[in-house]
């Protein structure tokens, strides 16, 4: 009975999941042919006029912001004002489509990462997603015109490869966080406590080495590490485990090499946006103005990114936190780290077969 | 052996913060990256009484215009020579294939089988990306009833835009007929919407396009 109630909800709750994130994923190039579309179409679901709300503020913004590009062209129009929109295109951008959000937030979800770093790793992926557009603009014009392989072809290369980074990427996290789930169940390993079980509260399944503090471990939402300093007069191992020493920081060592990958799938992939604009600064001699914007814009999509992967991580502790400590809560908690690492695999396949097929 | 009660009560609790937790990371709403402002001619018979083809011409932004001459700029003379703008018209007419080129032609609510357009024109004028077609349905479409015509891209990547009425033209629409211009408002058309888009949401969840509901659409009303 009662575990039949907490199987109906959580099938229900990963279908909701995936309808809502399936919907419609497709079409990775344009429908013109000329120029890459952003993979992840309109889905008529629940949040139908969240979404509409959403994007007629980027197409406004982006709207301005192309009539911003030709006043910089036709009388020399002001250059903050560009920064500006762009800024705010980024913003709205970001909470609009997207794979870089999707892999970030799944990422802080699958692995205890400190909200600080995941903020961090938002904004290092949006940053080399400029460059890697900057780069392909000036790949494009200075040494891809004239040739037979064209900007679109470089940036769908880009696409796809960035897709099989996030797919290998998701199912490497997959193997990570379900194999111990897998081989339990194959009767190979005890049965004690299996994810990185920051399960706040949940202390009697902690087993990792600075666990006799007494500590709650509130790595991921609270931002008061000062505070936990001065608690650590008492055991300064302790303190410090909440410093950025990357051994310390977390019974699983935060791994950078992991952090990379996240950042490196995420990046790859220039920002079909960045790149309209790009070429036209270019063609125009506003390089500048171009990268300025470019900068702008992937100032404006780190901080949306960052703040939704805070509000999934928090909401991820929530649902933790209210089913108590003990097995459900652990359970709960196994179960998002694995979801999160399964989303990012599919997302990657989707988005991938969605290229490769067109 | 727990109290059944305030165990489901955890459980609902964990649920609706799961919840929160899936609709944070809900994906939006793509959002054109082209714009166009478009013109469409409708052309009746000779008798004025059948709609015989459309005539369309786009005139794409400064924006998309330049990464068009950045990517089929061949000979690097940054400019589109007749044989560069050809390349370009054939790569849009081999890639609207798949999307009825763009066209919504529906009689009484009804589906209107459009031809391919033998071929596409593009030109390059004040740093725009113009390109015309004429498209013919596959039989004459009697003036008759409720005949809607519109044009959009169903994937969102192009904005299709008529920013006057008077760009949706029909020449000698004879009385017996009324032309209005319908501009739906996002919010209006969504509620009206929203019984068939649920339906057609679970039926086929990647194939509602909600850019066929807001498009711009040259309504013809005619007694027969």
């Amino acid at each position: 009975m009662k575990k039949t109630f907490v199987r109906t909800t959580l099938a229900f709750l990963t279908l909701a999941y995936v309808v809502a994130h399936f919907a419609g994923h497709a079409h990775a190039q344009s429908s013109l042919g000329i120029g890459t579309n952003d993979a992840i179409v309109p889905s008529s679901g629940l949040f139908s006029s969240l979404m509409i709300w959403i994007n007629q503020h980027q197409q406004a913004f982006y709207r301005s912001l192309s009539t911003a590009m030709k006043a910089l062209r036709d009388d020399g129009g002001q250059v903050w004002l560009l920064v500006g929109l762009s800024f705010a295109y980024g913003v709205f951008h970001a909470a609009g489509p997207g794979h870089g959000k999707a892999v970030i937030s799944s990422y802080m979800l699958a692995n205890e990462v400190a909200l600080r770093r995941g903020v961090m790793l938002s904004f290092v992926s949006a940053f080399l997603q400029a460059a890697t557009a900057i780069a392909v603009m000036l790949l494009a014009y200075f040494v891809l015109r004239g040739t037979s392989v064209s900007m679109t072809n470089a940036a769908h290369f880009l696409e796809i490869a960035s897709y099989v980074f996030v797919t290998g990427f998701g199912a490497w996290l997959l193997w990570k966080k379900a194999g111990p789930l897998v081989k339990r169940l194959a009767g190979a390993a005890p049965a004690h406590s299996l994810s990185a079980a920051h399960a706040s509260h949940a202390h009697h399944d902690h087993d990792h080495h600075d666990g006799h503090c007494g500590h709650d471990h509130h790595h991921g939402h609270h931002h008061d590490h000062a505070h936990h300093h001065e608690d650590g007069a008492v055991c300064s191992t302790c303190g410090h485990s909440h410093a950025p020493d990357p051994t310390l920081l977390s019974s699983e060592r935060f791994d950078w090499r992991t952090a990379w990958s996240a950042v490196a799938a995420v990046g790859l992939r220039p920002c079909s946006g960045a790149l309209i604009v790009l070429s036209f600064a270019l063609l125009n001699g506003l390089w500048l103005a171009g990268i300025l914007s470019v900068l702008a814009m992937a100032l404006g999509t780190a901080i949306t990114v960052s703040a939704l992967a805070v509000l999934a991580v928090t909401a991820k502790n929530w649902a933790v936190m209210l089913a108590g400590g003990g097995r459900l809560g652990n359970r709960i908690h196994t179960a998002i780290e694995i979801g999160a690492a399964a989303f990012i695999f599919l997302v990657g396949l989707t988005l991938l077969s969605a290229s490769l097929s067109v | 052996m727990t109290i059944k009660k305030p165990f489901k009560h955890t459980v609902l609790k964990t649920g609706v913060a799961l919840s929160i937790l899936l609709a944070c990371t809900v994906p939006a709403s793509v959002h054109p990256h082209v714009f166009a402002e478009a013109r469409l001619d409708v052309v009746l018979g000779p008798d004025h009484q059948t709609v015989t083809a459309l005539r369309h011409l786009w005139r794409f932004d400064d924006l998309f215009s330049s990464t068009v001459l950045m990517e089929f700029d061949a000979n690097a003379d940054l400019k589109l020579d007749d044989a560069e703008l050809q390349e370009v018209a054939s790569t849009i007419h081999a890639s609207l294939a798949e999307f009825n080129y763009f066209q919504l032609v529906t009689v009484d609510g009804k589906d209107v089988k459009m031809k391919a357009p033998a071929s596409i024109m593009a030109n390059f004028e004040n740093n725009q990306l113009i390109i015309l077609f004429e498209s013919q349905p596959e039989t004459p479409i009697r003036l008759a009833g409720d005949i809607r015509l519109g044009v959009y891209d169903p994937t969102f990547y192009t904005a299709i835009d008529f920013t006057e009425d008077a760009n949706m033209a029909v020449e000698g629409l004879p009385p017996s007929c009324t032309r209005t211009i319908i501009r739906p408002d996002p919010d209006t058309a969504l509620a009206e919407n929203q019984q068939t888009l649920t339906e057609a949401f679970f039926n086929d969840p990647a194939g509602t396009d909600m850019s066929k509901i807001f498009a711009t659409k040259l309504e013809l009303k005619c007694q027969a």
